[in-house]
């Protein structure tokens, strides 16, 4: 179609109840725009999102035969899709669906100056217009998918995924660093909520594990190198045997649950290095062996400090909340208080986060003879060694005020969180970011907690950030449910908003090839000649090869040269105010 | 200043009845009920926390201990039953066990039955060891120190008083000196210049005079549960009663012997019952019994919240109090008798006994809290003065 014959849109410019007409004056807006080139039907609306809205909009578009439809509403964050959706119902293409965004970049940025902001009202929504009427119609890529996935990591959110993959009826590879399948949960005893032992756990799922012929495992193995493209990846796998061998294995998804490390203080760290402060899981891994008093070094055990929040929640550091460790010491706390001979405990905390059900094990804590003391947060303990070579923790409790304490222990705990493994090879294979924590990213914390930027490859457990195990489990389910939706029915669906090259253009300089993050660029041979080819379903469509392109050979579908030229001219039509 | 945590306080403190305070989350439910938080809104929540943590120094140096006067509203309205005013009444006997350095206290407090043995021996001891000197029972009239030599009865309360003196000293220094060092106060802030000495005789006239004599507090700010009742029936009155009793009977024995010794009258010499010193004498005398008969009636019924849990240091002290008011009295009774009774010597015997022991024992067991209340209150006051001139 293109600029030739002259398109009919629909534009509809929306109150949000008033959180944009508070500040831009609609009407104003509506009678702006009315007369842009190609506009047919220009209407306000109290909630465009709206369902008596959306089927107005509908009728008109069916009504006026219009072919072009424009929102000027929220972010397209937010009502994207909706309204994509719309224009499919009302039976035209969804990709000649423009968002303006007029709440979030204009009215709410410009509560002070209602002139100014319906003046920029008008020129985004003539921007959009004049996207809207260079669109062309596009359909989604569809890729066929292998109904296989692999698995990254064989701890318990790992385990899991794999068993529920398979039983969901697709083939999994399961990729383990270690000698042993198990992770963590694998070396641990009891653990809360339910005073289950871990290394029972890992038993029955590694024993469910081995029972289901559709998985494979790989111990002592690492995912060494990914091609291919969304639904058809090929995974290179390193067996790290006496004789290393490298195995191929083609799979649709990749779940990662390649879980975390925890933080290992500095030497002095609240101590950390005298005989007798240990971390959290070295403690675990004491009160776990333990059946009679506890001791520590064959010295018994009478008094114990924990220390919290050490490594995490600190400026400039790990500043995240690892959100597993204070219900897992209070746990041990209770372990430590059933165990035969009295101890004294002292809990030397920040904030306890006890979430939850977890509360009641505080609560039980206490009970049980815990004593808990807040510490002001910029007054952290001190711990040190007496003359008599006994060990000595001074804080500060909030609770008398502020009064300075110190209290002889035998043992120091530090209440050590969870730091991200340090698995730099796996995002660079991978191409997948990280926050700045070190965590990999979801895509959005809410409604799409598993999935990454990356297509075809879902995070679960805590390497995408602290979890419980309980919650990994959870996160490794709903990495099942995801790939199940899109590996079960055989195909994908994906963004056409993608790069593309006019080949006839390309000089096969390179620099595409080095400015695409995502490696969807490669050297392909058409018609004898050396160019740029760009796979549609590895394609982000983040635009990064377009400016670099010396020779405008390479357009994205849905912001072409001409469309982004088309909305500045529209922009800058609108006189400044 | 560091406090050295000991880790077994809580525990220790339980061993003198304090409830399980570890329920204790610190609430402050207590402290804005109690008709006494009137200083840093922190009372008597803190002194919980000092005991949950193992401050020992923090709780027996806390002058706050000694100004509650057990109401029990905190009681009533905590959220976890952990029985605030229970737990200061025990903070109050670990106190007093633990200025004691012999551990005497402790033992008295810590076992009932210990206590029980030592308090039935000591008396069996006074009255066989006064015994031993007995002379005749004369018939004609009631020759009390014919019986019992008065010399003896004086000189052995003369040693019991020294003893009693030291112990109480040694419990009081101990005690000032724990909470000067957490006030911070020096000697020369109590005794150093005309300044320091004005503003310790306003303290010790408050807690002398003011709140311990006059009861002002208890009766002003601590009475706030049996508001219906008539006064005669209120506890600061019926304490106040039994306090003013046994100081009128101390002073009255004080004032026969001063005569004595003056030369105005031989002691045990008969005397009209509206002599002064008799009429004193027996006024209190009726106070006591008056005020130790209403506080065992009050234990008995459960009357209020301190009265409805009972320890034997309770009994102990009112069941000693309560039989040396009522034999004194008996003897009053028999000397003005026409026909003077046998039972009158042997009571005599009794009472005398229980008095000494009465006396002897005061350090050790809850009747210290006549010391060890103003002393606190002392400070107390001091605090206020001081914070109020910009110290």
């Amino acid at each position: 179609m293109g600029g030739t014959t002259e398109r009919r849109v629909g534009v509809y410019v929306c109150h949000c109840g008033g959180n944009i007409s508070d500040y831009v004056d609609v009407e104003r807006v509506v009678a702006a725009i009315r007369d842009e080139p190609g506009v047919v039907v220009a209407k306000n609306t109290i909630f465009a999102c709206a369902d008596a809205s959306q089927s107005e909009m509908i009728e008109d578009i069916q009504r006026h035969k219009l072919d072009g439809l424009v929102v000027a509403s929220c972010s397209p964050k937010l009502h994207t899709t909706t309204f994509r959706g719309v224009a499919a119902r009302a039976g035209i293409n969804p990709y000649t669906y423009t968002q303006v965004n007029i709440r979030e970049q204009d009215s709410w940025a410009h509560t002070d100056d209602p002139a100014g902001a319906t003046h920029k009202a008008i020129s985004l929504i003539k921007g959009g217009i004049a996207r809207t009427r260079l669109t062309e119609p596009l359909e989604p890529l569809v890729v066929e998918t292998t109904r296989k996935a692999l698995v990254v990591g064989g701890g318990i959110a790992g385990l899991r995924a794999a068993i529920g993959l398979a039983d969901v009826g697709l083939d999994v590879f399961l990729v383990e660093k270690e000698r042993e399948l198990g992770g963590w949960v694998g070396r641990f005893g009891t653990m809360y909520p339910h005073e289950r032992d871990g290394r029972e756990l890992i038993d029955g799922l590694v024993a469910e594990v081995r029972g289901r012929d559709s998985i494979t495992v790989f111990t002592n193995a690492e995912l060494m190198a990914r091609s291919g493209s969304f639904g058809n990846y090929v995974a290179a796998i390193r067996i790290n045997n006496d004789l290393p061998e490298l195995v191929h294995v083609e799979v649709g998804q990749i779940v990662l649950a390649t879980g975390f490390d925890t933080y290992q203080p500095e030497s002095g760290e609240f101590g950390y290095g005298i005989d007798g402060v240990v971390t959290l899981p070295e403690f675990k891994a004491m009160v776990d062996a333990s059946s009679g008093p506890l001791t520590y070094h064959g010295r018994p055990v009478r008094t114990i400090a924990y220390i919290y929040c050490v490594g995490n929640r600190q400026p400039g550091g790990n500043e995240y909340c690892s959100k597993y460790c204070c219900a897992a010491t209070v746990h041990a706390s209770i372990e430590v208080a059933k165990l035969p001979g009295s101890v004294h405990q002292y809990h030397l905390y920040r904030d306890i986060r006890t979430y939850g059900k977890y509360e009641l094990m505080y609560t039980e804590s206490r009970k049980r003879g815990s004593v808990y003391m807040k510490f002001p947060e910029d007054m952290p303990p001190a711990v040190a060694l007496d003359a008599s070579g006994r060990l000595m923790v001074t804080t500060h409790d909030t609770l008398t005020g502020g009064e300075e304490v110190t209290i002889p222990a035998d043992l120091v705990v530090l209440v050590t969180g969870m730091v991200p493994r340090r698995n730099e090879e796996l995002m660079g294979l991978l191409k997948l970011p990280v926050g700045t924590d070190g965590f990999f990213n979801e895509i959005h914390p809410k409604l799409r907690p598993v999935e990454t930027v990356v297509d075809g490859v879902l995070i679960a457990g805590a390497c995408q950030g602290p979890k419980n195990s309980a919650e990994s489990v959870a996160s490794g389910l709903a990495a099942v449910t995801q790939s199940a939706a899109i590996l079960k029915k055989g195909t994908a669906e994906l963004d056409p908003l993608v790069a593309t090259v006019r080949a006839v253009a390309c000089s096969m300089c390179g620099d595409c090839l080095t400015a695409c993050p995502y490696s969807a660029i490669e050297k392909a041979e058409v018609a004898g000649r050396e160019v740029a080819a760009i796979s549609p379903s590895t394609c982000k469509g983040c635009g990064g090869c377009v400016p670099v392109c010396p020779e405008d050979a390479i357009d994205l579908r849905g912001y072409t040269d001409a469309q982004i030229r088309a909305v500045i001219d529209s922009m800058l039509e609108e006189p400044v105010a | 200043m560091t406090a050295l945590v000991d880790a077994g306080l809580l525990a220790d403190v339980q061993k003198f009845g304090a409830a399980d305070v570890s329920a204790c989350f610190s609430c402050g439910n207590c402290t804005a009920i109690c008709p006494l938080s009137d200083n840093d809104g922190t009372f008597p929540r803190r002194l919980i926390r000092y005991a949950q943590v193992g401050m020992k120094d923090a709780l027996l140096g806390s002058k706050e201990l000694w100004t509650c006067y057990h109401c029990g509203e905190c009681s009533d309205t905590c959220p976890t039953q952990a029985d605030p005013g229970g737990f200061m009444a025990a903070a109050r006997r670990y106190a007093i066990a633990s200025y004691d350095r012999t551990r005497l206290a402790r033992t008295m407090y810590t076992s009932p039955l210990a206590g029980s043995v030592i308090a039935i021996l000591l008396a069996a001891f006074f009255a066989v060891f006064m015994y031993a000197s007995h002379g005749p029972q004369s018939t004609t009239s009631l020759q009390l120190f014919g019986f019992i030599p008065e010399a003896l009865i004086h000189n052995t309360g003369v040693v019991v008083m020294i003893l009693v003196f030291l112990a109480g000293l040694a419990g009081i220094v101990t005690m000032a000196r724990g909470i000067a060092r957490r006030e911070e106060i020096a000697l020369h802030d109590v005794i150093g210049g005309r300044a320091a000495l004005a503003r310790s005789g306003r303290a010790l006239w408050s807690a002398l005079a003011v709140e311990s004599l006059g009861q002002r507090r208890f009766r002003a700010d601590c009475e706030t549960v049996q508001d219906a009742r008539p006064w005669y029936r209120r506890r600061w009155f019926i304490h106040a009663s039994t306090m003013w009793g046994f100081l009128g009977l101390l002073a009255a024995t004080i004032l026969d012997y001063g005569l004595a010794v003056i030369g105005v009258k031989a002691t045990g010499t008969p005397v009209p019952l509206w002599y002064p010193v008799r009429l004193l004498g027996t006024l209190a005398g009726l106070f006591l019994i008056y005020g130790t008969t209403m506080l065992i009636i009050d234990r008995l019924q459960k009357a209020n919240r301190a009265a409805s849990d009972s320890k034997a240091s309770d009994w102990t002290l009112l069941a000693l109090l309560w039989v040396t008011g009522v034999s004194g009295f008996l003897i009053e009774i028999a000397l003005y008798l026409p026909q003077p009774p046998a039972w009158g010597y042997w009571v005599f015997l009794f009472h005398v006994s229980v008095a000494m022991e009465l006396v002897l024992l005061a350090p050790f067991m809850k009747f210290a809290h006549a010391v060890y209340r103003p002393v606190a209150l002392f400070f107390y006051t001091l605090a206020g003065d001081r914070s109020a001139a910009g110290h």
